[in-house]
């Protein structure tokens, strides 16, 4: 049985939009029971082996702590936890470093904890392992909110081969954004502002955004992308993406109203919807600003900069939990014959 | 040139020429302190001037703001008069509290710097009586306390934040978070190691920023620093930054990882940062800056002849000012 | 028109006036109001004694209720002092000084030294004190010598109705940080007190008794027990006079030693603990200036070197009394005789 990465960042969900917008904050305590109830899941899916990335964010000296605990109490039922041997520098470049290794190390599949910004960082470093994501961000268009346990069975279930894999996983789209020669992605929008600084990273002022180019827009999706789920909605599995041309609004024929971002609705123009084909180049409508690439302000760029965003179809691997759970069902795979009573976590 | 950052050209050159001050300033005191002119305790601020220029650059005279032991860079970028500051720092009779301060202790009340502090926490209430001030003489001033990871585990911060938000005060929690309680790690000494955590658990909000990129605490201050003014309340900033120097001027600095230092001068000095946006975008022109760079250099030169060149305090004043009368 | 008022009504008062002279007067503590955020009655406790009762009424928005947190609202008060406001903070007990000592001796007490003469910080800590009530070691201390070795602090510790206002009234006007001292047996104490406001300047001691043959310089609920032991020896043909201190920082020493150049014999009494107290402090500075008046030793009558006892047997003994006081000047007396 391969071993399991983690990825659990803890600097997620704490930038401006706690201010502007009410934003939740998910406590590190909150954040090192996620993991312990993941590993939980795992356990009893008979993974024996977890890899963890390191961070001094408070996570690891929670799970540590509590693992230790449950270790002198002789209740521990856990899979061995093991942190990478790495520097922590607390920023995104760990999340990047830690998916390179795990994908290296050739783990089954790496479970992410963190919103959009943090699974955008790992699927883009992550090559073919594939990732089940758990969302503890601020914005979460991509990572399912599900319970934790269950996406630790469903992982545990995959990456050992009892649920097939063209059932247990799903290709996804994504977006590359090309600055003078050098690559970044999206999983779900890549915005295009005016502002030309990258700040505070997040983007809510409105009446800056010029573009948005999507993977997938759903109706009752949260953030960008939700602007093309209210005008011309679709799914995580067509091979398109969309376009929609933005404006300041009033300055646009038609102006929507739409959920920016977790409690902040907002009015933007709309002045052209369309429809991205894969691996066609585009460029955006304003010859400077910042690029957000999921809901942050990565990139500038101005007149002189060669800038083009370009769909990919089949880009990365997710675990797609509920297939997972449904065929354990229907083949009993979390049924013990024995007579004697047992606990799951003795089941491996 | 299209400006595409939220100062305009001029606001970007008073910034950088505060942070340029601030960083002459502290280097130079780096300098003389090794010679041994400089008597007591000295704290730098050298590496740490994106955040408290960012968030000043948002502030009135009327907005108060209580520094820390660190405090000669809020100093500088709240308008305190520098010649005042070094002839402070020499215990000279013209200094800023006429030598009776020294480092830990400048203030300047007419430009709302309600005194650096030698007591780690002690500016949390402070602030908060400035806060309650502006709430009942009814204008609309802030109180910006600052404090660092190691001040961030005294009582006194945690009491204030509490009274903070049931008072609703215009008060802003900036926790300067540069990893080293003098020379206790941050993951040691904080137990949940998230001050958001720590602004939730007092039902206010907070938000954590690179403390090194200028343009995210300018952004970030200047929502919180809204929030508070237009009545909605109190709230925690976090800046993620970087000690320069050692936790006081002749600290060895043994705990820190080799090359730490280094590396951070090289890649995480928020001035370069700052210069290198700004110039890249175009805004600003490199001669523009070098001649800002010339002008502090004049300024701190001067500051530091005139502070050597300036009369003790008279032996009468040992006794003078202990209260408005007696 | 001689109208009498309990100290407990003559601070209600001077907050009330002072509150109503001044907008910017604001008084703050815990229970002050009592009842905030509470389902039942707003105004429900006044302040843990009493004393401000009703003044929520006529001043809403000068009286603010805070939580138990005394680092947090002293130093709110004293930051609000440098901000423009003349905050009055009530400490329920001076025992709890130790919590927010910092706030006051490190920051209001040094600001105007500290920062070269340029800050202000009126405020005012009305705290209470002394023992007498079986509240044990955490609940009755007098510590006024705490506050007097501080420089920048002004000490203040009145003995009676009259002087409670008049010098409350002149903390709250003062630009210094005052610690104003209310001995919690002396509240129910009656004198006659003026309706009108009125300032008692600090730093004029109170002769509360003129007398030729011994000084006994004392303050706060130890002037009346001098006062007693004073009648008593005075059947027996000693005539003393006593010195009411009033502020202890300023100390009116120039009074202290004119009546001992005319009595040339001096007892201190003090209730707060020996070592480094009041009385030592007084006794002391006779010693060095007026040491060539004295006619015996001084002497010193103070609570022990010990905490306070709970058990009542044990507190009374603790407090200075005045038959404690009248053996004292007796011994001074007796051991020179004239």
């Amino acid at each position: 049985m391969r071993a399991i990465g983690i990825i659990a960042n803890p600097v997620s969900a704490r930038d401006i939009r706690r201010i502007v917008s009410h934003a939740g904050n998910l406590p590190i305590n909150d954040r090192a029971n996620i993991v312990l109830r993941l590993l939980t899941g795992l356990a009893a899916a008979a993974v024996t082996d977890v890899v963890v990335m390191p961070e001094n964010g408070g996570i690891r000296t929670q799970l540590m702590r509590t693992i230790e605990r449950e270790r002198r109490m002789g209740t521990l039922r856990l899979p061995a936890v093991t942190y990478l041997d790495m520097p922590v520098t607390s920023t995104f470049a760990d999340s990047a470093a830690a998916a390179r290794r795990m994908d290296d190390m050739g783990v089954g599949a790496i479970v992410v904890l963190g919103g959009d910004g943090t699974h955008r960082v790992v699927a883009s470093s992550c090559g073919q392992i594939p990732i089940a994501g758990v969302s503890t961000g601020t914005n979460n268009a991509f990572p399912e909110f599900r319970e934790p346990t269950i996406t630790g069975l469903a992982v545990g279930l995959a990456a050992s081969g009892r649920v097939p894999a063209d059932i247990a996983l799903a290709l996804n789209k994504r977006l590359v954004v090309t600055v003078n020669g050098r690559h970044e992605i999206a999983l779900v929008d890549v915005a295009v502002v005016a502002e030309r600084y990258v700040g505070a990273r997040a983007i809510w002022k409105t009446e800056s955004f010029r573009d948005l180019f999507v993977t997938f827009g759903e109706a009752d999706g949260i953030g960008m992308s939700s602007l093309v789920g209210l005008t011309d909605p679709l799914d995580r599995t067509t091979p398109e993406g969309r376009r929609i041309r933005l404006a300041p609004a009033g300055a646009a024929p038609r102006t929507l109203a739409f959920p920016v971002a977790p409690g902040l609705m907002g009015k933007v123009g709309i002045l052209s919807v369309e429809t991205m084909a894969p691996d066609i180049a585009c460029r955006p409508s304003v010859n400077s600003g910042s690029i957000a690439l999921d809901g942050e302000r990565e990139l500038t760029f101005g007149k002189a900069d060669d800038v083009s965003i370009r769909l990919e179809i089949d880009a990365f691997r997710t675990v797609r939990v509920s297939h997972c759970m449904a065929f354990a069902a229907r083949h009993g795979l979390l049924v013990h014959q024995s007579c004697s009573p047992c606990h799951e976590g003795e089941s491996r | 040139m299209n400006n595409p950052f939220p100062l305009s050209r001029d606001g970007l050159l008073t910034a950088y020429r505060r942070m340029k001050t601030i960083r002459e300033f502290e280097e130079r005191l780096h300098v003389e302190f090794a010679k041994g002119d400089i008597a007591g305790f000295v704290h730098l601020y050298a590496g740490e001037e994106a955040a408290g220029v960012g968030i000043m650059m948002h502030l009135e005279d009327h907005d108060r703001i209580a520094s820390t032991h660190r405090g000669h860079g809020h100093c500088i970028a709240k308008g305190v008069d520098v010649r005042a500051m070094m002839a402070e720092i020499y215990g000279k009779a013209t200094g800023a509290c006429a030598g009776k301060g020294g480092s830990m202790h400048i203030a300047d009340l007419s430009k709302g710097m309600m005194g650096a502090n030698g007591i780690l926490g002690a500016g949390a209430p402070l602030i908060c009586g400035a806060g309650l001030a502006a709430q009942k003489l009814g204008h609309d001033g802030v109180g910006i306390t600052f404090f660092g990871d190691g001040a961030s585990n005294q009582g006194t911060v945690l009491e204030s934040m509490n009274l903070a938000a049931i008072w609703n005060l215009p008060v802003i929690f900036v926790v300067e978070n540069n990893g080293y309680a003098e020379s206790t790690s941050v993951d040691y000494a904080v137990a949940t190691d998230s001050y958001v955590d720590r602004a939730a658990g007092f039902g206010m909000p907070g938000i954590t920023v690179d403390g090194t990129d200028f343009f995210a605490v300018y952004e970030a201050a200047g929502e919180v620093i809204r929030r508070a003014r237009e009545g909605g309340g109190p709230s925690l900033l976090e800046c993620k930054m970087i000690r320069f120097y050692g936790h006081f001027e002749g600290d060895a600095q043994t705990y820190r990882a080799p090359g730490e230092i280094e590396e951070n001068r090289a890649h995480r000095d928020c001035l370069k940062i700052f210069t290198g946006k700004i110039l890249e975008a175009g805004v600003v022109e490199s001669g523009e800056l070098a001649r800002i760079d010339s002008e502090v250099v004049g300024l701190i030169d001067d500051a530091l002849e005139s502070a050597q060149a300036a009369p003790l305090p008279s032996a009468a004043e040992l006794t003078t000012d202990v209260y408005v009368t007696y | 028109m001689a109208r009498t008022l309990s100290m407990m009504a003559a601070i209600n008062e001077a907050l009330d006036q002072e509150m109503s002279r001044d907008p910017t007067v604001v008084v703050l503590g815990e229970d002050i109001v009592g009842g905030t955020g509470s389902p039942g009655e707003d105004d429900a406790w006044g302040g843990a004694m009493g004393v401000t009762k009703g003044l929520i009424h006529k001043h809403p928005g000068q009286l603010i209720d805070t939580p138990l947190s005394e680092s947090a609202y002293i130093g709110a008060a004293i930051g609000a002092a440098t901000c423009g406001l003349r905050p009055v903070a009530e400490l329920m007990f001076v025992d709890f000084m130790g919590v927010c000592l910092d706030q006051i001796f490190n920051q209001a007490a040094k600001f105007r030294y500290m920062f070269g003469g340029k800050a202000e910080t009126p405020v005012v800590i009305r705290t209470t004190c002394g023992a007498g009530f079986r509240a044990a070691a955490q609940h009755s201390q007098m510590l006024t010598p705490v506050f007097t070795h501080i420089p920048g602090l002004k000490v203040v510790c009145p003995s009676n109705a009259y002087d409670t206002k008049g010098l409350l009234i002149q903390s709250i006007r003062d630009n210094d940080p005052v610690i104003f001292l209310e001995h919690k047996n002396l509240y129910d104490h009656e004198t006659d007190v003026p309706e009108e406001s009125y300032a008692i300047p600090f730093g004029e001691a109170n002769i509360a008794r003129e007398g030729t043959d011994v000084t006994i310089v004392t303050y706060g609920m130890m002037v009346p027990y001098s006062l007693e032991a004073s009648e008593t020896l005075k059947g027996e043909g000693i005539d003393v006079e006593v010195i009411d201190l009033r502020t202890l920082s300023p100390i009116d020493l120039d009074t202290v030693f004119e009546s001992v150049e005319m009595t040339g014999r001096l007892v201190c009494v003090d209730e707060a603990n020996p070592r480094c107290s009041i009385a030592s402090d007084v006794a002391a500075a006779v010693a060095q200036e007026a040491f060539g008046s004295l006619k015996g030793p001084v002497a010193m009558v103070t609570a022990p070197h010990a905490p306070v006892p709970f058990s009542s047997a044990l507190e009374d003994l603790y407090i200075p009394s005045p038959e404690r006081i009248a053996d004292s000047v007796r011994r001074t007396m007796g051991a020179h005789p004239s």
